[in-house]
């Protein structure tokens, strides 16, 4: 009898399992709208280090993680600088090659003297 | 709509994005493992799932400020 039941009983347990990870992820509004999803992804972040630090006492690992250094970069500045950098250079190439051109000329012209 | 509120909708896009991708992966990778015998379409199919819930709530949101909703009965 216990050949006959074990294929389903593992079949009951996967859909456990996948129903389980699937109502989890409807649940805690990750599947919802983009507010429901930012709230836990701070719910996340502010659950994840008292986590960290439960996990370490556990193992007895007392030593500290080193904290993330704050990183003094950002992304939006750093873009916004190479686009106002490219198109000013953009707007002046013009100006700057007849000025080059005008030089090399001048300077072939030198040597040929 | 302002250039703040659109930064922050833009901002909320993309954090919404990157959670439905990462929920569709995972759902994907434990159907995968589970039922079908690891094969990879699954996956595939749950990002890919996931990225399109986010590009529509987007797009709602987006769409939302120059709508008429159901409660602006104006007088």
């Amino acid at each position: 009898m216990a050949t006959r039941i074990w294929p389903v009983m593992k079949l009951a347990t996967k859909v456990t399992i996948a129903g389980g990870a699937v109502y989890v992820a409807y649940d805690s509004g990750l599947l919802g709208n983009s507010e429901q999803g930012s709230e836990a992804l701070q719910k996340a972040k502010a659950v994840i280090p008292p986590a960290m630090e439960e996990w370490m006492k556990y193992f007895g690992v007392e030593a500290q993680l080193p904290t993330i250094p704050k990183i003094e970069f950002s992304p939006v500045d750093a873009w916004n600088s190479g686009v106002r950098w490219t198109i000013s250079n953009l707007s002046e190439a013009p100006t700057k090659a007849t000025e080059y051109t005008s030089q090399g000329l001048q300077y072939l012209k030198d040597l040929t003297k | 709509m302002s250039e703040k509120e659109l930064g922050k909708k833009w901002d909320r896009c993309l954090a919404d994005g990157a959670i439905k991708l990462g929920t569709g992966l995972g759902l994907g990778i434990v159907f995968s493992v589970l039922f079908f015998k690891r094969h990879t379409w699954p996956i595939s199919l749950g990002s890919g799932a996931g990225l399109g819930m986010a590009y529509a709530n987007c797009q709602n949101n987006l769409r939302s400020h120059y709508m008429l909703h159901r409660g602006d009965k104006e007088q």
